[in-house]
């Protein structure tokens, strides 16, 4: 054989083996809807980057093997631009033009309930986080759909049972919260819970956008609450929330049932933020933490987003149920998601689903959660706390 | 509710509002006043003089009183390249203007989430203290922003009619033939108008990035802010702006302490429509 034949015939081999390799892999989409654009895209960034490391996972490994097949995944992700309008359109187009049977994602009430509208009666998986508990208590009984992430209902009443027991001299709080669909699911919840532990409540709301809260803590000082809660408000107002109320004078304690955001507010309040309490969804600190901060860095820049370990294990979980459904048929790997309660991605410990109690289907996953204490700049752990499985 | 300390805080905080407010009206006001434009990239040059101070003062730790106007001139002078390629073919077109800026005021905030992304970034403050006067309270930052509103309230004033390039600006705005008929180079007046109205949004934009948070979506409040002030007082009015700040600035400061948020917004938006009705040209302003 002269050498020019020899080359046709290693390329032609070459060829070959990679058609054989195409063959033997098959694409499996995987769809995400979340902020890339407006106030919630640090949310949507961190989703998509905590799927994104998931992804890099299971490609590394060789793909997902299901039922003798081998699968690689491959993310599909539209902004929804943290509105409901634009988690429909990013659902149609998941569900109609992709061809996806499961979503991750999004983040915020007002866009989950839009795209579960459309998910569901086509009969696609979707793991969302918003925290109005119509997500999961609806009238077709989310048949497809989970809740990924604690919603106020798991954290709000264990957090301010804790607060009662830690802090009992306070008598009476104040809830400055956004009028729109996220503020009017919540407010409704925490307030029981706070009334349930003896505490007196005063609500008050504003248009989402608005950046001078000075004259509303002026009317909120004027009611002499003992403690201020920053509940639901989003990263940004909740730091100006904390920021101009230290400027008008309050000197009581702020924390937050909600969010969070504690690295964002410390930003944006700068040593105002000290003696800050919060809500925190992931222990930077632990042992576990250092993995993913390793594999998030080798990838972006910059602070990780506490949401982004909580959505690299949302995809973890999801496909751990394909290898157990053996199957990516829909209905299988819904059953199978309710069967891997005990896997634990490394994260948050073993699986765990609720909600039954609350919502009527027990879709909802409970995670373990922290609270946190801004000192000296810094965000510090005072506690570990764990959602009551109803 | 009624007690004079609350009485007073009400009345320092509508101060400090109308100070915030009156700044970020200026500059746009000054656009259609001259230039008959109506500048919806507003909040995106207010954005812009934002992240200028960030780093000028926040990064590079510049003397503060020289960081805040040096930020101003930064941004104006880089924006005298989207007058020649952009604003310029928008004079005296009031329409058009508002629906090419509008693409304008998208492409600066798009491309800034490219450069800059999309975290809200805070820049330190000049002043963090807290001045307690009896029962008052004053942030020191507040107190600086309402003496930075007076400077430059004072300083437009006299550049408008005391100079000969304000009173050629004032002879433009009045009638464009007119002005050139008496030799005045009305390109050039356009130019310089523009320049000093970008300073002032991006002078403004800077202190409200200061005061509250600096992002690429930032501006969008700012062109709020802007709009509804110089309706009140009237487009193009300079005392108009001044007014029309004050005015909002109470009105929120009086009404969101006694009955709540969503009752200031439902009267000031209110005031706003009444006044388009019965007195289009606002409160200080010349009918067309």
């Amino acid at each position: 054989m002269t050498r020019t034949a020899w080359k046709a015939a290693t390329i032609a081999v070459a060829l070959l083996a990679g058609t054989a390799t195409t063959y033997a892999q098959e694409e499996l989409k995987i769809g995400a809807i979340g902020s890339l654009s407006g106030g919630g895209t640090a949310w949507g960034l961190a989703l998509q980057r905590g799927v994104t490391l998931a992804i890099d996972e299971a490609t590394k490994a060789g793909g997902l093997k299901i039922g003798g097949k081998t699968y690689m995944p491959k993310l599909v992700m539209y902004d929804d631009q943290y509105t409901a309008t634009g988690g429909k359109t990013a659902a149609d187009r998941l569900v109609n033009l992709d061809k996806v049977k499961y979503i991750i994602g999004p983040i915020g009430s007002p866009p989950v309930l839009a795209s579960v509208a459309v998910s569901s009666p086509a009969k696609v998986i979707q793991l969302s986080n918003g925290f109005a508990p119509a997500i999961l208590k609806n009238d077709a009984k989310s048949p497809y759909n989970f809740r990924v992430m604690n919603s106020n209902v798991e954290f709000g009443p264990a957090m301010i049972k804790w607060l009662h027991k830690n802090y009992p001299a306070i008598k009476k709080v104040a809830l400055i919260a956004p009028n729109d669909a996220v503020g009017q699911a919540v407010i409704p919840t925490l307030v029981e819970a706070y009334k349930a532990n003896g505490i007196e409540v005063w609500t008050e709301m504003y248009d989402r956008g608005m950046k001078e809260f000075t004259p509303l803590l002026t009317r909120m000082m004027a009611q002499n609450v003992d403690l201020f809660d920053l509940n639901s408000n989003a990263p940004g107002e909740a730091g100006l929330l904390l920021k101009q109320a230290r400027q008008a004078g309050y000197q009581k304690m702020i924390w937050q049932v909600g969010g969070p955001s504690v690295d964002e507010i410390i930003n944006v309040a700068g040593p105002l933020a000290d003696g800050f309490l919060s809500y925190e969804t992931f222990d930077f600190s632990s042992p576990q933490a250092q993995a993913f901060d390793k594999a998030y860095h080798a990838k972006w820049d910059g602070i990780i987003n506490a949401q982004a370990p909580g959505w690299y294990n949302a995809a973890k979980i999801l496909f751990k149920a394909m290898e157990t459904a053996g199957s990516t048929d829909v209905t299988a790997v819904r059953d199978a998601l309710m069967k891997v309660e005990g896997y634990d991605s490394g994260m948050y410990g073993p699986v765990i689903w609720g909600g039954q109690a609350d919502y009527g289907v027990a879709h909802q996953l409970l995670l373990p959660f922290w609270i946190v204490e801004v000192k000296n700049g810094k965000s510090t752990i005072r506690d570990k706390l764990t959602p009551e499985k109803r | 509710m009624l007690s004079p300390i609350i009485i007073g805080q009400v009345i320092v905080n509508g101060l400090s509002l109308s100070a915030i407010y009156v700044l970020i009206a200026l500059g746009f006001t000054l656009l259609f006043g001259i230039m008959r434009v109506v500048n919806f990239a507003h909040g995106a040059f207010a954005m812009l003089g934002g992240y200028a101070l960030y780093y000028l003062y926040g990064k590079y730790a510049l003397p503060y009183p020289l960081a805040v106007p040096l930020a101003a001139l930064i941004v104006a002078v880089l924006s005298l390249v989207l007058e020649t390629l952009v604003f310029r073919w928008f004079y005296q077109k009031m329409f058009q203007s508002m629906i090419g800026l509008l693409g304008l005021n998208m492409a600066l905030m798009f491309s800034s989430v490219i450069v800059w992304d999309v975290y809200e970034r805070s820049i330190p403050p000049a002043f963090s203290g807290v001045l307690r006067l009896g029962g008052l309270i004053l942030a020191a930052d507040r107190l600086m922003v309402i003496g930075i509103a007076i400077i430059a309230l004072l300083a437009f004033w006299l550049f408008m009619t005391k100079t000969r390039y304000g009173v050629a600006m004032r002879a433009t705005a009045d009638d464009v033939e007119i002005a050139e008929a008496q030799g005045i180079d009305t390109r050039t007046i356009y130019r310089l108008a523009f320049l000093v109205a970008i300073f002032m949004t991006a002078l403004a934009g800077g202190l409200y990035a200061q005061i509250y948070a600096l992002s690429p979506f930032m501006g969008e409040r700012p062109l709020i802010v802007a709009f509804v002030v110089v309706i009140l007082g009237g487009m193009g009015s300079i005392p108009g702006a001044a007014l029309g700040g004050v005015i909002l600035g109470f009105t929120e400061s009086i009404l969101s302490t006694f009955y709540g948020a969503a009752v200031s917004s439902f009267v000031s938006f209110g005031v706003v429509i009444a006044l388009l009705i019965f007195r289009p040209w606002g409160l200080l302003g010349k009918p067309e």
